[in-house]
């Protein structure tokens, strides 16, 4: 009984002592792949540029497409509706209509400019003060602005509010702003799809770029790849630091884009906070969130695993080794 | 244990390398194998190998038929045979040490275990001083020790060697002959190919003959009579 328990243990020990060889080795050839790259110091800079710089573009069309969207958030939510009524309507029947937009449930606030107020008004901005004296009546309706409630805020929700709102008989028009608004989502949009055309032939572009390096520095270790396979090495043995090479380049790469993308968004925001004192309204530029950043490494890192081992697969097997 | 049976190697381009070459080497034994340049020796240890396909026929060792073996098997075919070519095959940017250690580290091996197994080799070819020498700072016949080092390091059952002795002095010749003697002491099969006819006289082991692709004489070879036949004189 003893002595089976001693050799269970025994050879669970042989197990883990196994295991932690295993992983040993295996941080060994990925250090040692590190020094690989330090070996050709250029090629190295060049491919981890290439990937960063590949990266940053569509990290940072990406981070456009995010702000444009929690802009048009912000300024749908204060969308207003603008009711022109007609000239006929007297200001009693003014204000009844005041009072019964007021119920609707759509509506957060209405305010009621009448037609003397809108033309004192433009008097006072236009500068035609004299002119106007001679005019007969006023050409000018009144007005009511109506600000939806915040679920109604919507484009569409404030569209359908806006249709049932020139139904009402004192209305003779009404007006919602939000064209540029629709614009800007459509051009957003776009961009969106812009992204992720550019990303995937940059992704594709990457690939081909780390493929290559990887396979200069294959034939580069053409003779010693050699000897390794006439001694017993197999082929993912030799394709192991070629690989880490690839994760490598893939973590450098994502880290450049990385600080890259901070750089151009603190550019940005800078600008944008001169842009947005204009029209005083607070805005602040998104960057990379951490999850964005991990991301963002994941697919660097995937890139150049990826163009790591299309390379290893083509050019590791052809190489067989020679006795003269 | 190395077993041809009705070998054939034609070259593409069509030269026939190797014309219907049958023999065996039994697990333990050490043998020669002779011929004049272009006779096919390289080509006959190429096929073992793996580093050439036979043509025809079927070669077997340490009991795996070779022609039955996938790409991805090879490797491990490799690891039973040490292999000594005459131009050393060494790692040029890493150590002597490194070197010998290579079948080691491909193998798997521990730290501890790589290390005792290297300076073990190292000892053997009597080169335990210059574990931290790149090969360029060592002479040719330093050179070649390592790569018998490096052979031997995994401790395979055979043991192949294209001329280990070439560019050697008689002295270095014969100390590296009783270097293959001392592991087939120890049950390795051994087989040498070798233009060095004087040495093969001296050692009265087997010998294969090669003469233009075929098996020409298999035996003991006496004395120096029977190298003049291998010579066509
Ligand atoms: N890769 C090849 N392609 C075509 N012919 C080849 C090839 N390798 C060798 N040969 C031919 O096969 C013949 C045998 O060559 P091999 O190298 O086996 O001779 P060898 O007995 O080892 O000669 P040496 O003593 O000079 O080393 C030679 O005539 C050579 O030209
Ligand atoms: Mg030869």
């Amino acid at each position: 009984m003893e002595t089976n328990h001693t050799r269970q243990s025994k050879s669970q020990l042989a197990w883990t002592g196994r295991v932690t060889a295993y992983f040993i080795r295996h941080l060994q050839q990925a250090i040692g792949s590190l020094g690989d790259l330090w070996r050709t110091p250029f090629t190295s800079v060049m491919t981890v540029l290439v990937l960063g710089i590949s990266l940053t573009l569509p990290a940072t069309l990406h981070l456009f497409v995010k702000n444009t969207q929690t802009v048009t958030e912000q300024w749908n939510s204060a969308s207003e509706i603008t009711l022109f009524l007609k000239l006929s309507t007297s200001d009693k029947s003014a204000q009844n209509f005041v009072q019964r937009v007021q119920l609707y449930p759509e509506v957060d606030n209405v305010v009621y400019i009448s037609a003397e107020q809108a033309l004192s008004e433009f008097k006072l901005i236009s500068g035609f003060g004299q002119a106007l004296e001679y005019l007969d009546n006023n050409p000018l309706p009144a007005t009511v602005l109506v600000t939806p409630m915040k679920r109604f805020s919507q484009v569409q929700a404030a569209r359908e509010l806006l249709v049932k709102l020139e139904k009402e008989r004192e209305v003779d028009q009404g007006k919602l702003d939000l064209e540029w608004l629709t614009r800007l989502e459509a051009m957003s949009e776009l961009i969106e799809d812009i992204v992720l055309g550019i990303a995937l032939l940059l992704c594709l572009s990457v690939v081909l770029i780390i493929g290559n390096t990887i396979r200069l520095a294959i034939l580069n270790q053409k003779d010693a790849i050699a000897v390794m396979k006439l001694v017993g090495a197999t082929d993912s043995f030799i394709q192991r630091p070629f690989l880490y090479a690839g994760i490598w380049y893939g973590v450098l790469g994502g880290l450049i884009a990385g600080i890259c993308v901070a750089i151009l968004a603190n550019y940005f925001s800078i600008a944008l906070v001169q842009l947005t004192d204009l029209y005083q309204s607070q805005f602040v530029l998104a960057g990379l969130s951490f999850a964005e950043f991990l991301f963002l490494q994941l697919i660097a890192i995937a890139l150049g695993l990826l163009g790591s081992f299309i390379s290893v697969r083509q050019h590791i097997r052809a190489i067989e080794p020679t006795a003269d | 244990m190395i077993r041809f049976n009705n070998v054939s190697k034609t070259y593409p381009g069509g030269f026939l390398a190797l014309k219907q070459v049958s023999f065996t080497i039994a697990p333990g034994e050490m043998a020669f194998l002779t011929g004049h340049s272009g006779a096919g020796k390289s080509t006959l240890l190429k096929l073992m190998s793996m580093m050439e396909k036979p043509s025809v026929g079927s070669i077997e060792i340490n009991g795996t038929e070779l022609s039955s073996i996938k790409y991805q098997q090879i490797p491990y075919v490799r690891r039973g045979i040490g292999m000594i070519f005459q131009n050393h095959n060494l790692l040029m940017d890493r150590t002597v040490f490194d070197n010998v250690a290579l079948p080691l580290i491909i193998e798997g091996y521990s730290h501890k275990e790589t290390r005792k197994r290297v300076e073990g080799a190292l000892e053997k070819v009597h080169l335990s001083s210059k574990l931290k020498c790149f090969p360029y700072m060592l002479s040719g016949g330093e050179q070649q020790r390592v790569g018998i080092a490096r052979a031997i390091v995994n401790k395979p059952p055979i043991l192949l060697a294209d001329e280990p002795t070439g560019n050697l002095d008689p002295k270095l010749s014969l100390d590296i002959i009783r270097l293959f003697e001392d592991f087939n002491d120890m049950g390795v099969s051994v087989l040498i190919a070798t233009h060095d006819l004087g040495l093969i006289a001296r050692m009265k082991y087997r010998t294969l003959t090669l003469k233009q692709g075929h098996m020409i004489t298999d035996g003991i070879v006496d004395g120096l009579q029977t190298l003049g036949d291998v010579d066509g004189n």
